[in-house]
This record gives C-alpha cells, structure tokens and sequence, in this order.
C-alpha cells in the first residue's frame, strides 16, 4: 500500500490565527508552497518541514506523520 | 544585413521590450518582496501555457516554408526569431528566470515546490523529446529528414511539452483546496 505524508499544518496554523502568506513569509516561501504541503500534493524536503514546524512552534512528529 | 542577424536582432529588441514593459507596469506598485514573488509567481502560472501555445503555433510558420528555407531573407528571420524565443525559453526553465528582478524576489519565486515543478517539467520535456528522436528516426527509414529540420522539430517539441508541463504544475500548485 502507497504511503503518504499527512499533515496538521492547517490546523495548526489556524489555532494561531495565521494566513498561508503570513506563514509562507515566516518560513521564507511563496504562499504556493504553504499551499501544496497544506493539501498533500506536495512533500516537503527535511529542511522544509523543520522550517514549518519551528514557525507553528511545535515539533515536526507532531505536524507531520506517514499515512499508509 | 544577412537575414538570420535581422531575425536574432528582432528576437532579442522583442526579448528587451518585454523586459522593460514589465518592469515599467511594476514601477509604482508598492509591494513587500513575498507580494512580489507571489504576485510574479501567478502572473507565470497563467502565462507559461499561453507561451507554450504561441511558441507551438510558431511552428506553424516553419512547417509551411519551402523545402528550401534559406531562399527567401523572410525565412532566415524567421528562423532566428524562433532560435532567440527558444534559447530564452530553455534559459527561463533551467534558470529561475525574471533575471531583471531583485536577488530577493527571484530567491522566492524558485522556492521548493517551483523547483521541483522545473524539474518534473524538464524531465517530462527530455522524454518527449527522446520520443520525438524516435519517431523521427524511424521516418527516415523511409523519408530522408533534413538534419536542421530534426533539430527544430525535437526542440521545439521538447520545450514545448515541457512549458505545458510547468504551467499545468503550477496552476495545480496555486489552486486552493
């Protein structure tokens, strides 16, 4: 069975009251790229998640888990 | 002048109007660099396929000449006109492109997910490319194929296929869910 990488980072950024763009600013991307990794039609890079996970100030096990 | 300098002279002033028109629509807009780059970024979303389709349809004109291109000084313009579109293009999709931008915007505008929509776009491209090199091998089983014309036709089909390619990534990458 395919295995895929799910995400809370929706949730996790409207608890904080947070945009797309003001997330992808904080992280330093384009709001395209909050947007792919939000919808799992893109997998972020290592660098990426921890990026993300330090902006919504938790650990990247917590924002990000493999689906199967 | 030899025809195909006045085609490689009108390909680039085309190449430097655009640049200089862009820059001058941008002048006033008082945008942060993120703004910027997003603004960019969508502007090339909607702009790559409509480039794939103009630099297709260009083929047209190719397709059309007489066996013997280089009779007419039109047609030598012609053809550097298409070699200039398609150097820029090749050079926009290896590179991050908006080359007249600030490092900062440019940065952003090739963040993770644009890169990898490069990638998949040039590799797609490759492989149609290579599919072009077959089909066009096995014609000249049958049919001589003239070595310019091979040329333009694998190019011109690998880089379009690979500009539909990156557009459709990116209108994928900036729809909302």
């Amino acid at each position: 069975m395919p295995e895929r990488l799910a995400n809370r980072l929706k949730e996790r950024r409207t608890e904080l009251g947070l945009t797309q763009a003001e997330l992808a600013e904080r992280v330093g991307v384009t709001r395209k790229t909050v947007n792919t990794v939000e919808n799992s039609v893109f997998t972020p890079s290592a660098t990426l998640a921890i990026k993300l996970a330090r902006a919504l100030g938790v650990a990247v096990e917590q924002l990000f888990w493999i689906e199967t | 002048m030899h025809s195909f300098k006045i085609g490689l002279l009108v390909g680039l002033g085309a190449v430097l109007v655009i640049a200089v028109i862009v820059k001058w629509r941008l002048r006033n807009m008082p945008m942060s660099v993120a703004e910027k780059a997003e603004f960019l970024s969508k502007r090339r979303a909607r702009m790559l396929p409509a480039l794939a389709v103009i630099y297709i349809t260009q083929q047209a004109s190719y397709i059309t000449l007489p066996h013997e291109p280089m009779d007419r000084a039109v047609n030598g313009v012609k053809i550097s006109a298409w070699l200039v579109l398609s150097a820029v293009l090749l050079a926009a999709l290896a590179t991050k492109g908006f080359w007249f931008q600030r490092r900062e915007v440019r940065a952003l505008i090739d963040d993770e997910v644009t890169r990898a929509n490069r990638i998949e776009a040039m590799r797609f491209g490759f492989i149609f490319a290579m599919l072009t090199c077959i089909v066009i091998y096995l014609i000249t089983m049958f049919e001589p194929v003239n070595g310019r014309d091979a040329v333009h036709i694998v190019m011109s089909d690998g880089l379009g296929a690979a500009l539909i390619r990156w557009g459709w990534l990116e209108r994928v990458a900036s729809r909302d869910a």
